[in-house]
Parts: C-alpha cells; structure tokens; sequence
C-alpha cells in the first residue's frame, strides 16, 4: 500500500478534522456554562426552556442535527432565509456546538452540585458576595469536578466529526473513502483509524496533565 | 451595651420547632461554651447568629446593629455590614480545597479590600504563626491533618480581625489526639480575650476555658450561667442525666 501518497492526503483531512474539533470545543464549553447557570437559576420559565433544549440536543442523533442545520433550517417560515448557512463547515460546527453545549451543561451542572454546601457558608460567613463566591470558590472547583467527563467529551468529539463527511466536508474519513474508492484498497481505513487513535491519544494525555495541575 | 444581645428567637424547620425561646446577652470577652443534648438546637442557635440560618421570630443585636429585628431581616447589604466583625469556624472546616494555606488566609481580606496585598501576605504569614502553623503557607488544605485545618480554619476566620468568633463543634470531626491542638489554639484566644461562642460536646473544656455555659434543651435554655452555677451545681435532673451521659 502506497503510504507515501496516501499519509499526506489524510494529514491534509485532518486538517478539517481538528479544525472543526477546536472551533466546537472552544465555543461550546462557554455555551455550556451559560446553559448551567441559566438552569440552575431560580426563574422556572428559564429552567424549562433550557431543559427542554437539553432534552432536544441530548435526545436526537447528531447526523439529524448535522442534517437539519444545513438542508432543513432554509425551509423555516418566514425567518428561514435568515437561517441559511450555506458555508458547509460552518453549517457543520453551528450543529455541533448546538449539540456539545448540552452535554457539557449537564456536565457542568453535576460539577456545580458537587460543590459542598459547607463552600458556601464559609464564602458567606467570609463575607464574600455572590459573585465573588461563585467565581473565585464555586467555579474553580466546578470545573476541576468536571474535568475527567471533559476530558471523556473531548474524545468522543473529535470521533464525532466523522459525522461532518454526511455533509460533504473533505475531513479525514471522507479523504479515506476517496482513496479506498480509488484504490478499491480498503486498509486505507486501518490507517484513518490509526489517525483517529493518535489524536485521542494526545487528548488523553493532554487532560491527564490537566488533572494532575489542578489535583487538590 | 452589651457585645452581642439576642431576644426570644423562634425557629422551625417544618413542624419541627428547634428553638422555642433563646435569649442571651454576650459581653465583650465573654467565652460561652453551648452544651446540650444533641436535637437540642445548638448548632441552629449558633448558626443562625451568623445569618447562615433564618429565624422566625425574635431580635439579634451585634455591637448595636440589628440583623434581624421580631423575625425581620435587614436587606442582604447592610447584613453583609453587621456581620463583619462575626467570624465562624465550623466542623467541617470547610477550608477553599483548590488555593493554597495562604490564599485561604487571604482571599476575603482582599475581596473586602481590608488592606493592600503585601500588608496582608505580612498578616497572613503572623496569623498562621499565631496556629503554629507558620511552615504550611504554600500547603494545600489536602495535605494536611484535621488538627491543621481547623487550626488553619481558625487563621482564616481570624484574618478578618472578627470581635467576636462563633465555633460548630470545631473537635467533632477530629482524631481524639489531634482535639488537644484546637483547643490550645482556642484557649490562647481566650487569653487574649477574644468573644468566642462555642458549641461543644468537650464539657472538660467547656468548665476550664469558658466562663459562662448556656446548657440548651429541646429549644430552651436550660441554664445559663457560670460553668460552676451549670456543671457542679446545678440541680437540675436534665443536665445532671447529660453530664453523666457524656463524662
């Protein structure tokens, strides 16, 4: 099998690949916490909205979130011509986004009852107001509570962006059906695989450090 | 004027009346230890002078500033102002896991903007020396012993140059060898005569470093007085079951 040519194609789909997991990582971790407080708010109009759209992310494949984004929201009334994404990575990421902030707001929201009670008495009891209870003693720990399912997020995300192939993207698994088609040689796919497996890899140990900083 | 006045608080979780009438008078330098059967609202009493519980009825009055007046509360600002010179040290420490010994000693200071940052590295550094604790600075709170952390704990809560300090049980959560050290810690602080509020099951404490018990029961106070009035002579049935219970 002509490694040689194939490897340099493959590392060019990655590009796509890892392009795709950064812009949803980056932005859907901020959505996420939003999403957290926003639940966890006393306001119960607010709690069932997002509550609702959690159910909706969590409760339907990806593929169709991925699917209705780019083919479906076009065809919304009246503001449907608003809603046309015609760039197919961003329709891609918009959907991933969508669908990651749900899960990490659940993550979060664990993390956040995690937090002991006894935190904040001595937050109050320190004379601490709520914002300052919340952003130097609550979310420090939240996120250290949160950080292995981050971590286990993280590894499913960048497998997940398989799924962008659906829309016709040139990411890594699309580059390896091209050249399995071409070739009719199928280890193509033991290499993609091995491509996928180094990228968790690095996450992997990339969090591991992660947790290790910010061991207490 | 009294340090601290408390008139006929009520308070109920549910159908469950945990403090039926309390009233108590503390003045500048007083160490009240607050014995009782467990149930009896100790910890609810102690508590709620710190606005950590709500009552229902009843007046606190700290150095002149009503926290809540018959039941009422202050808005949550001027309650935050009152409460400034109360500091609480509780069972569970509850000391910041992720910061360091010397951040947990200067984090409210500087949320409060008591002074600038070197200043209170300085205090921070003499606080610790007054616990002993001067070698565990860089230290996070999960290396060290429960000794350590309540005598970190009550650094903490000194950092804030507190009148008066209120402690939960501060030895329940520990190793009986390692009580010895917070009580020490304690005891210094009643030389210096800090107002101190302590709910304790250490009665041999209790008669040696306070000077007056306030013996709570079923929501009442039972005795108030001094540990020799409560514990030696008392001739009340309750108190001498409990005493005989716990000793």
């Amino acid at each position: 099998m002509p490694l040689n040519e194939w490897i340099p194609q493959m590392a060019e789909g990655c590009i796509i690949t890892i392009k795709l997991f950064i812009t949803v990582f980056v932005l859907s971790l901020p959505l996420g916490l939003i999403l957290t407080f926003l639940y966890t708010t006393k306001n119960k109009a607010i709690n069932g909205i997002v509550g609702l759209y959690i159910l909706i992310m969590r409760g339907t494949p990806l593929l169709l979130q991925i699917f209705f984004v780019y083919f479906g929201l076009p065809y919304a009334p009246v503001i449907g011509k608003y809603l046309t994404i015609n760039d197919r990575f961003t329709a891609g990421a918009v959907a991933f986004i969508l669908n990651y902030a749900a899960y990490f707001a659940e993550i979060f929201r664990g993390g956040l009852l995690s937090v002991d009670k006894g935190q904040y008495e001595a937050a109050k009891v320190l004379g601490l107001n709520d914002m300052q209870t919340r952003f130097k003693i609550v979310l420090p720990q939240m996120f250290r509570i949160s950080l292995p399912a981050v971590s286990n997020e993280a590894i499913v995300l960048i497998k997940d962006t398989a799924l962008i192939t659906a829309i016709g993207l040139t990411d890594l698994l699309k580059v390896t059906k091209t050249i399995v088609n071409r070739t009719t040689n199928i280890s193509a796919f033991a290499v993609a695989a091995l491509f996928y497996l180094v990228m968790s890899y690095v996450l992997t140990l990339v969090f591991k450090f992660l947790e290790k900083k910010f061991s207490f | 004027m009294s340090l601290m006045q408390i008139n006929n608080l009520k308070k109920s979780f549910g159908q469950l009346e945990v403090l039926k009438d309390i009233s108590l008078t503390v003045e500048q330098g007083d160490v009240i230890a607050i014995l009782g059967p467990s149930g009896s609202g100790k910890s609810t009493f102690l508590r709620s002078l710190i606005d950590l519980e709500t009552v229902d009825g009843g007046d606190i009055i700290i150095e002149d500033n009503y926290l809540c007046k018959d039941g009422k509360y202050q808005p949550a600002k001027q309650r935050r102002e009152t409460l400034k010179k109360m500091g609480m040290v509780f069972q569970h420490f509850n000391l910041f896991p992720h910061m360091d010994i010397e951040k947990n000693l200067m984090l409210a200071p500087l949320c409060n903007k008591q002074a600038d940052k070197a200043q209170l590295k300085k205090e921070a550094l003499d606080t610790l020396r007054k616990v002993g604790l001067e070698e565990k600075l860089h230290e996070m709170p999960g290396n060290l012993s429960g000794g350590q952390k309540q005598r970190v704990a009550i650094a903490r809560a000194l950092m804030r140059k507190p009148d008066i300090l209120l402690f939960d049980e501060p030895t329940s959560a520990l190793d009986p060898e390692l009580t010895g050290e917070v009580l020490n810690v304690i005891k210094d602080l009643s030389k210096e005569k800090m107002t101190m509020l302590i709910v304790t099951h250490e009665i041999g404490f209790a008669h040696e470093a306070a000077n007056k018990i306030m013996f709570m029961d079923g929501g009442y106070v039972l005795a108030f007085g001094t540990p020799e009035e409560v514990l030696d002579r008392s001739g009340n049935a309750r108190i001498e079951a409990f005493l005989k219970k716990v000793l």
